[in-house]
């Protein structure tokens, strides 16, 4: 790992908190949260959980428990109680990782963390993987999905090899969780390969983005999701900003007007990134020369099968799944609609195939949400889909009000997961052979 | 800034519509981070002063109505702090 991650002079600034960060000091930092996850219970062959918000502890003990040569799980610090307790049940680590002290303020992206461990269980890792991560999942429960250490470095191979990423000596500014895909290899680790700085804004704003865009002489390249387009393009720059090279995001397609307000406004390239928990990127379009088409990133083949795009993928990444709908013969299905150009190869996401919606970049499964508020007490059936956004048709069984809905939703599913929308009706509309009717118009109008 | 802003439930709700890209009366009730993060991000933009608020007060919001409430009270505080 310190072949990959520790590279360059212990003088160069890794991280900035805006206090700056060294490789030495990380490097310190690690190696104390490796004595204090060892006595902790953390062994090679174990797991530890990380369920931090993105900060500097999270870093620090994500890189900790690699160099103690075991497995990191990584839970989104948004996830409920219930969600995390049914992962630790299913995971067993060795050790959980959660904060025993928050701070710093509202809309933080980066956020002053003191960390405890506390020891959870004495089993091995369950799978040789070096990082677990959840993606909502299709069936209820959240799937499951591992990366070997060899993947991860492939991956961060793979983005030094694509045009328009930033350089060495460059920054990121960081707006994606580090906990996910885009944020984790895409920012930190390639960052720390690359020796490119990584810069979380002070605050999730357009002021506060532009202002770190402008706290350094150095070129820097803007990290983030759709959302965070929107942010800046809505943000009047206090001056010239000839430090910003470039924003690149992931996790949707941008919404053409959103993206010219954008180029209008900052006059430098909008790149767009694909990917996926299960593999990192697949493919990029960094100049915004191909929109939307992205081509596949060096290494990644990408083919189309009956409307569905398959991704290479030697081994199946998904823990405890043998599932040939999803993986097989060294391709994972994407169950993204799309086509490639038999031409140019370039590759055309045309949305998805299943019931999983992305909010705020983040993936979250229908599926999931629906099965969690049919389970709820007092609920008889239950429908969700996406109209513009999570709505939840509900038929009550009892006394129930949104109120109540509402509060016990928010003790099972973390807020980017729960619906937007929430429709209380005495009968949900059903087909004559009394299936659940999914049709966006007819739920409407049954609620209308 | 002296006595209450001009600052309603119906600006509140356009700047979401504007995030969602739906009709002002199909914009719902209930808001999550990102569109809160949204709403401090234009407010902040339209009266040109950060908002000095706390996690505690984001936590609180729930609703459209919430955060008009917690705006209010976060516009009508001395700007110094």
């Amino acid at each position: 790992m310190d072949d990959v991650l520790f590279t360059g002079r212990p003088t160069d600034v890794c991280l900035r908190l805006p206090e700056p960060v060294d490789k030495a000091t990380l490097r310190r930092l690690v190696s104390e949260a490796q004595t204090r996850l060892a006595a902790a219970g953390l062994r090679p062959d174990g797991a530890a959980a990380l369920r931090l918000p993105p900060s500097l502890a999270y870093v620090v003990n994500l890189l900790a428990t690699w160099r103690s040569g075991a497995q990191a799980v990584l839970l989104d610090h948004r996830l409920t109680d219930h969600e995390v307790d049914r992962a630790l049940r299913r995971l067993t680590p060795q050790v959980v990782v959660a904060p025993v002290r928050t701070g710093g303020g509202a809309l933080r992206i980066f956020v002053d963390v003191t960390e405890g461990i506390t020891p959870y269980s004495d089993r091995p890792a369950g799978s040789p993987h070096a990082v677990i991560q959840l993606s909502s999942g299709s069936t209820g429960p959240s799937k499951v999905i591992g990366r070997t250490a060899e993947d991860l470095v492939g991956e961060v191979h793979r983005y030094t090899r694509i045009d328009g990423v930033a350089l060495p000596g460059e920054r990121i500014i960081l707006l994606p969780s580090m906990v996910h895909v885009l944020g984790l290899v895409g920012g930190l680790l390639y960052g720390l390969h690359a020796g490119v700085e990584l810069v979380p804004p002070e605050r999730l704003s357009g002021d506060a983005i532009l202002a770190a865009v402008a706290a350094q002489d150095t070129p820097a390249t803007v990290l983030g999701v759709p959302f965070h387009i929107g942010l800046l393009a809505s943000t009047t720059p206090p001056g010239p900003l000839p430090q910003l090279k470039r924003m690149t995001t992931g996790g949707e397609l941008v919404p053409a007007a959103v993206a010219r307000a954008f180029t209008d406004r900052y006059a430098v390239p909008l790149g767009n990134m694909y990917g996926m928990t299960e593999v990192g990127v697949i493919g990029t379009d960094l100049y915004g020369a191909n929109c939307p088409a992205i081509a596949p990133a060096p290494g990644m083949r990408v083919r189309e099968s009956d409307g569905e795009l398959w991704v290479s993928c030697p081994a199946s990444p998904y823990v405890g799944l043998a599932d040939p709908t999803r993986w097989s013969d060294g391709w994972l299905h994407t169950r993204d609609a799309g086509t490639v150009d038999p031409e140019t190869g370039l590759v055309t996401v045309k949305g998805r195939l299943d019931s999983q919606v992305s909010v705020g970049g983040m993936k979250v499964d229908l599926t999931e949400v629906e099965a969690t508020v049919a389970e709820l007490p007092g609920v008889g059936a239950a429908v969700v889909v996406w109209d513009d956004g999570i709505t939840a048709y509900v038929q009550p069984d009892g006394p129930l009000s949104e109120e109540t809905l509402d509060k016990l939703l928010a003790e099972r599913l973390a807020g980017y997961k729960r619906p937007r929308t929430l429709h209380l009706l005495d009968q949900l509309p059903r087909t004559t052979t009394g299936k659940l009717v999914r049709s966006t118009a007819a739920l409407r109008d049954a609620a209308s | 800034m002296a006595g209450q802003p001009d600052l309603g439930r119906a600006d509140l709700v356009s700047m979401l519509a504007e995030l969602t890209a739906k009709p002002v009366d199909q914009v719902p009730d209930r808001i999550g981070s990102m569109e809160l993060a949204w709403l401090v991000h234009l407010v902040e933009q339209r009266y040109d002063r950060r908002m000095e608020l706390s996690d505690d007060q984001l936590a609180g919001i729930r609703t459209v109505d919430d955060a008009l409430a917690v705006f209010h009270h976060s516009l009508t505080a001395p700007a110094d702090g």
